[in-house]
């Protein structure tokens, strides 16, 4: 078994480093603890909410947070605006990281990111981020920042882009679902799971968050939680979580009052509106005036 | 028109008779198919009987018969609808490539078996292999990404689902192609299967079960459909009913097996039959809200706007 270091990773190559030899964890008790108290969460949500197998209450980590954060949001739907430059850089950042982890052999560029970006339906960058365009300078430094601290990834870690993750919880009435950006390790590897977000912006607090749900799910599926959660955001910040059961324990109270928080909308009651700063950006905006008050 | 009906058979137990049951259905199939264009008012052309088709049926056949010819065929290979054959191919491969006298040692890496797959896959064939050849030929990096992430996470999802080592009597779908039945003297019909695997060796006694792997998404009763029709298809495809289907989920990690009996074959047969019998309805009425099937796929549905029904769904 390779030696452990004791000293805490800064980066994402620091910590599949430190990770390699350490095996892939034995937590099976507790997270079991976990489910049952989630199922039995999920179960009384969906008798609230009237929720079946067939046609159940599904969740993903954009619903759980606007729940949380503003349900007046969470029911408002997909906005049916193009997205803004900010989320354009993001999805740019994103799929550069992508790129970086499957063609390790070359830095990504904006181009290839672009590229990729197409290839899975995602056209909306392609004409935004051309080469001349206002978006592009912004764009590629974003990409270069992250391209910076971007490791080559040992193969042996089963590198999964866009990982999909789902549970099933009270009998599938409530499932809860996501794609991660990266997910490494794992069963049935012999290192641990290591859960890998990367996000354009500037690093705030609240980006931990996806991360930490993220951990739950692949604990509810694997039987065996991550051993870290990290954030790699476009602005150079690297955040490493160890994944400790405290954290997975606030991720799974967070999910369970999002499911109550549901079950009340899905009852008949009135979404209330938390004005926030994702209120300029709102589809329900027009029509809710604590909305059009908010002010930076 | 009448959904086939196959006669009654001994499936289970030592009388399991797998070869005469996929007779029967073969029988009954080509009964249902021949009735329903005896129906048709025009030429319906070419009906390609795919689990794809026979899902969208299932789910809403106002919206199958709206899809229309862009639809109902195959739109073609993309990052999106090659992932799982390069993943299948590229297993079956490091599968072929490993000295079992060294022992099998630790789980194959997806991404490796991926890549190393997509550099090799060899030019002039029709099927994947020869799309992704020419993607190298164009130096077309981004969907060679993007197809090389997705077959990743179904060869990851695959072996983590099914453990490593694999059972030993898991044989991937090796071929290019699916294996695919006509129904006797009808050229412009085809079924095809799409199983990725299989459990057992296939034998006249039927104890083998077909494995449909999915990456991810779909609810319990999108997953009993595909069970459904592929325990028909395969019955049709290789002349011997299968004792069970098995379909594993990879973002769930679950493994559900449909056991096949009488009942689970004649639903079957008659989602291929409905598939025909849709496209000989399209002749005449397109998408048409008065059988429209509410479900969770109304959210996407490009006839929303005209479906009452779709729009009442929450």
């Amino acid at each position: 078994m390779a030696a452990v270091s004791t000293r805490p990773p800064r980066t994402l190559a620091d910590l599949l480093s430190d990770l390699a030899g350490a095996g892939p964890g034995s937590d099976a008790a507790w997270v079991e603890a976990l489910r049952h108290d989630l199922d039995a969460a999920a179960a009384s949500a969906a008798e609230v909410g009237g929720w079946d197998a067939a046609d159940p209450l599904r969740l993903t980590k954009r619903t759980v947070a606007w729940l949380l954060r503003c349900p007046r949001r969470a029911v408002a739907g997909e906005s049916g605006e193009p997205p803004g430059d900010d989320v354009l850089i993001g999805h740019a950042v994103d799929a550069a990281a992508k790129v970086a982890t499957l063609v390790p052999q070359r830095p990504p560029t904006v181009d290839s990111a672009v590229a990729f970006l197409a290839a899975t339906g995602e056209d909306a960058a392609a004409d935004r981020l051309a080469e001349g365009s206002p978006l592009r300078a912004e764009a590629s430094a974003r990409v270069t920042a992250l391209a910076a601290v971007w490791p080559a990834i040992d193969p042996a870690w089963w590198p999964r882009v866009e990982d999909p993750v789902r549970c099933r919880l009270a009998g599938g009435r409530v499932t809860v679902g996501g794609r991660l950006d990266l997910a490494l390790g794992g069963p049935p590897t012999d290192r641990p799971a290591v859960v890998v977000e990367v996000k354009a912006g500037r690093w705030y607090d609240g980006m931990r968050a996806d991360g930490h749900l993220y951990a739950l799910l692949l604990a509810l599926r694997d039987g065996v939680a991550p051993r870290a959660a990290v954030t790699v955001v476009a602005d150079g910040t690297t955040q490493i979580e160890p994944i400790r059961p405290t954290i997975l324990a606030h991720a799974a109270e967070r999910l369970a009052e999002a499911m109550a928080v549901a079950a009340d909308l899905a009852a008949g009651a009135t979404p209330e509106a938390r004005p926030n700063p994702g209120c300029p950006h709102c589809p329900a905006r027009p029509d809710c005036p604590p909305g059009q008050a908010w002010r930076p | 028109m009448t959904a086939p009906t196959v006669p009654g058979v001994p499936l289970a137990g030592r009388g399991r008779d797998a070869v005469g049951a996929a007779d029967r259905v073969r029988e009954a199939v080509a009964a249902g198919v021949e009735a329903a264009l005896a129906g048709a008012s025009g030429p319906v052309g070419k009906v390609h009987v795919s689990w794809v088709a026979a899902l969208d049926v299932a789910a809403c056949p106002a919206a199958f018969r709206g899809s229309g010819a862009d639809g109902w065929g195959f739109p073609g290979w993309s990052a999106a609808t090659g992932a799982a054959a390069v993943g299948r191919a590229a297993l079956d491969a490091a599968l072929d490539g490993i000295d079992e006298r060294r022992g099998l040692g630790p789980p194959l890496a997806p991404l490796e078996v991926v890549r190393d797959w997509i550099r090799t896959a060899p030019a002039g064939d029709g099927g994947v292999a020869g799309w992704v050849a020419e993607l190298r030929a164009d130096g077309d990096a981004g969907t060679l990404a993007a197809l090389a992430a997705g077959a990743g996470r179904w060869v990851a999802g695959f072996l983590r689902t099914f453990g490593w080592p694999l059972p030993a009597d898991l044989a991937v779908a090796a071929g290019m192609r699916p294996p695919a039945w006509r129904p006797p003297g009808v050229a412009d019909v085809t079924v095809a299967g799409g199983a990725d695997a299989r459990l057992g060796r296939v034998s006249g006694a039927g104890r083998f079960a077909l494995v449909v792997h999915r990456p991810g998404g779909g609810g319990d009763d999108e997953l009993r459909d595909r069970a459904t029709f592929e325990a028909a298809a395969g019955a049709l495809t290789r002349g011997i009913a299968p004792e069970a289907v098995v379909v594993s989920s990879g973002d769930t990690g679950e493994r559900v097996r449909l056991a096949v009996d009488d009942g689970v074959l004649a639903a079957g047969s008659r989602m291929v039959v409905a598939v025909v019998e849709q496209r000989v309805v399209a002749l005449d009425r397109g998408f048409d809200p008065a059988d429209a099937t509410p479900s969770p796929r109304c959210r996407w549905c490009p006839h929303r706007p005209d479906c009452p029904p779709g729009q009442a769904r929450s």
